[in-house]
């Protein structure tokens, strides 16, 4: 039978382990190393390499080495910040569309590159197993892991990296709950985990009850653009503001513009060279109180204080979504049991120091943190193939879903941190007369507006038969699986048209924390919808046939005169950025039209009593 | 208590629409459920469904793994939640707080009373913003604000009384539909007043908290 395997797609490295006997085990390379680097370079004569060989590249090929690729899963042109002009490889890509490497002439998506990293760790594992003896040691399942806090355009790349490379993708699971099943293997008793997981590229902390061997996550937050890549990326900026008060600035040049930071030029490499010298001082001063970074003849000493007081502000935004995280799960700092250290920035003696005082203990760290996702994988990859019941995880959706209501509002059909697999639905109709087909935009997020969501993806729902506003019933179903990823019906239930869709990745904002600004735009959008409500009702009420017969006998002198300025008066400060205007417009219109409502009601009612319809009267 | 694999062969079954949370979990229909108790029978009848266990079952095994989850952790997330709970009883009864909010004639109406102080409030927020932007001291309209928070938290106060009372008295009531018939649509429909005037009561504080924190 083929093997199974689990696999840490890593920002910096990706690792791949399996199980052996009921025991997880990191398979390594014919050197020993478990790490492979996430880095790959396609040479001008099209040969790829992957990991340590494509790292030393990144030196004499800089143009045609990417590393950190996983920072650019599921993100789209318009996601990728200034950082870009740091990297040694092309970002491309159309606008509004995904964001594509360019290595030489060619350019490949982030999958793609993942694609070779996979690819690389599934011949480490094929040719283990034929070392071993191993009857049929092909590779084609597996495991793989990406942050708790990974959206579904990021989820739905790592699944397509994973079948590029040949993979048949079991399950996607989060890096933290993985960790969390290769801690509890060997305890297993009760209690509260927090796992904090702090990594090249990302950050993610889950917060776990684990029971009777099953691993609950109770919540889980983070955020997938926070990693040892930021600390490195302060580092290099210095290094580069120091040479160039050390050096003359050339600001004459005029290169590309990855090839220049601060005032000075530099080539790709000699960024490179930069790069990996600022990682070896951060790594020695784990240990040491003062190391030197030096890059040719250049040399700079930092002590630990120099840089714990550097690095001070990034470790300090792990710390919010940790709060944001015991308070989802209703949870003080202080109930936490056990708090467990995954991902190689981890071993930076400021982490330890901050989330211990966080949580008010001394955090974990027998097994590696380097090693303890991968390993994790594979359990859960054990599971799936064998049925073993010993062990269950259950896990949540990081971000609420939803879909745009009126008015670009998001509402949520399904709240963050709900226990997946799981379903939502919600009941919404059409807002004109006979319309036939409604716009699906589906959206992932936390704030109000949509704008500020990411948008999922947009469908339209047709062949509803023609009926009044308000009669139809369309009935939107959300399913999450397993896996995290999210599935989208809709029908409409008084005629059963019904229309499914697989979420492709379209590709929005960010999804930051502002609920001020939002609660503030969404005000305004209420306004106006409640001022195009009452506009509509006025222009109804002027357009009915029995209008002319009531202004003749009923209405005062100057009346449509009031109801007509009142009216031209809201259209101009309707879709104008003042809520207090369109408020003031709404009132003053309501109050002009108050009698000529009043008198056409009391027709009605009349109408109603004496059994005749308005337009007899 | 709901049946969830074949008597006979055992299989996993796909899940019939008849059914309700309290009824899959195998709990009686009370308002003061034993939490320890729900989260151990979500726990055992995850280890069941769970979609991990059936990775290599048949297709419909497999839709019917996903469907029991997936309505198991609905079920387990909507009856943790004490009001979620309340809610979603008072929908499987025919007394949706939700439907009677947005029927122009429903039989719940929340009191004419609260209205009258909801549009009160409303003005004093009102004023509370002009004073603000005209520049006064914020003593001024902070002592105003906390003078209107007053009252609206100890009404809060009587309706958590009053829905833990109200829940008890459902609670002891029979499972014997026919015998207080009369005596369980009061209970329910009281309790979904309460649901009602709860949400108003909330939004009045947050309006409030709101002004406050700016």
């Amino acid at each position: 039978m083929t093997k199974v395997v689990g696999i840490d797609l890593g920002t910096t490295n990706s690792l791949v382990a399996y199980v052996k006997d009921g025991v997880p085990v990191v398979i390594r390379d014919r050197g020993g190393d478990a790490l492979l680097p996430s880095v790959v370079s396609v040479a001008e004569d099209q040969t790829v390499y992957v990991g340590r060989e494509a790292e030393r590249r990144l030196l004499t090929d800089p143009g045609r080495t990417v590393y950190s690729v996983k920072r650019f899963m599921g993100k789209g042109v318009h996601d990728v910040g200034d950082e870009a002009r740091l990297f040694p490889f092309r970002l491309a890509g159309d606008p509004g569309g995904i964001v594509k490497i360019g290595l030489g002439s060619r350019e490949f998506t982030a999958p793609e590159i993942s694609a070779f990293i996979l690819r690389e760790l599934k011949h480490r594992a094929e040719s283990f197993f034929a070392e071993q003896g191993e009857v049929d040691a092909d590779v084609d399942r597996a495991v793989i892991t990406v942050p708790a806090y990974f959206n579904d355009a990021q989820r739905t790349a790592t699944r397509d990296a994973g079948r590029i490379a040949g993979l048949d993708v079991l399950r996607i699971i989060n890096e933290p709950t993985a960790a969390s099943l290769a801690y509890g293997l060997d305890k297993r008793h009760a209690g509260l985990i927090a796992v904090y997981d702090f990594g090249g590229g990302t950050f993610d902390i889950s917060i776990l009850r684990v029971e009777d061997g099953v691993f609950q996550v109770l919540s889980t937050n983070g955020d997938t653009h926070l990693g040892g890549d930021d600390i490195d990326l302060l580092l290099m900026k210095q290094v580069l503001a120091d040479q160039d008060v050390r050096l003359k600035p050339d600001t004459t040049y005029e290169g590309r513009a990855s090839e220049v930071v601060s005032g000075f030029s530099r080539t790709g490499g000699e960024i490179q060279a930069i790069r990996q010298a600022v990682i070896q001082a951060k790594l020695d001063l784990s240990d040491a109180d003062e190391t030197e970074i030096r890059v040719g003849s250049y040399r700079k000493r930092i002590t630990r204080a120099e840089f714990d007081a550097l690095i001070r502000p990034i470790v300090d935004r792990t710390l919010e979504p940790c709060r944001q995280a015991l308070a989802d799960a209703e949870l003080e700092a202080s109930q936490i049991d056990e708090v467990v250290l995954v991902g190689g920035s981890t071993r930076i003696p400021l982490v330890r120091r901050l989330v211990g005082e966080l949580f008010g203990r001394t955090p974990h760290s027998e097994l590696n943190p380097d090693e303890v996702v991968a390993l994790g994988a594979a359990v859960q990859a054990d599971i799936l193939m064998t049925g073993n019941r010993e062990m269950l995880l259950l896990d949540v959706t990081p971000l609420s879903l939803g879909i745009e209501t009126m008015g670009g509002v998001m509402s949520k059909i399904i709240l963050r941190n709900s226990t997946i697999p799981a379903t939502g639905s919600e009941m919404f109709t059409t807002f004109v007369d006979n319309q036939t087909a409604v716009d699906i935009h589906v959206l992932q997020g936390e704030r109000e507006l949509v704008a500020d969501n990411r948008s999922l993806a947009r469908f339209k729902l047709r062949g509803i038969p023609g009926m009044p506003a308000g009669m139809p019933r369309v009935q939107v179903q959300f399913q999450i699986d397993a896996n995290g990823i999210l599935s989208v019906t809709a029908r409409e239930l008084r005629t059963d048209v019904e229309q499914t869709i697989e979420v492709k990745p379209s590709y929005g904002l960010t999804d930051d924390e502002h609920a001020e600004a939002d609660f503030d735009a969404r005000l305004l959008i209420e306004a106006r919808n409640e001022a195009e409500t009452v506009i509509r009702a006025t222009e109804k009420s002027l357009r009915s046939p029995e209008f002319p017969g009531i202004a003749k006998s009923e209405l005062g002198a100057g009346e449509r005169e009031r109801i007509d300025a009142a009216l031209a008066g809201l259209k101009t400060v309707l879709n104008g950025p003042d809520r207090e205007a369109i408020k003031t417009g709404t009132h003053a219109l309501n109050e002009s039209t108050q009698h000529l409502a009043e008198v056409m009601m009391n027709r009605s009612v009349h109408a109603a009593l004496s059994g005749k319809s308005i337009d007899q009267l | 208590m709901d049946v969830h694999f074949c008597p006979q062969c055992s299989q996993i079954l796909t899940i019939s629409r008849h059914g309700d949370y309290f009824a899959f979990l195998g709990i009686p229909r009370k308002l003061n459920l034993d939490a320890a108790d729900l989260e151990q029978r979500f726990r055992a009848l995850s280890r069941q469904f769970h979609p991990d266990y059936f990775y290599n079952a048949t297709p419909i095994e497999r839709r019917a793994s996903l469907e029991r989850s997936s309505y198991l952790n609905d079920a387990y997330r909507t009856l943790k939640n004490p009001v979620a709970r309340v809610e979603y009883l008072l929908g499987l009864e025919g007394f949706s707080a939700r439907g009677a909010e947005e029927a122009t004639e429903g039989a719940a109406k929340v009191p004419a009373k609260l209205l009258e102080e909801v549009f009160a409030l409303n003005e004093e927020l009102d004023e509370v913003r002009d004073l603000r932007t005209s520049g006064a001291a914020p003593e001024v309209w902070r002592a105003k604000l906390e003078r209107a928070r007053a009252p609206i938290e100890a009404k809060q106060t009587a309706h958590e009384a009053e829905l833990t009372e109200l829940s008890a008295r459902w609670d002891a009531l029979g499972t014997d539909v026919g015998a207080d018939g009369c005596e369980r649509s009061a209970i329910l429909s009281a309790l979904r007043d309460c649901v009602l005037e709860r949400n108003y009561i909330n939004n009045l504080l947050e309006g409030i908290e709101r002004e406050l924190a700016q």
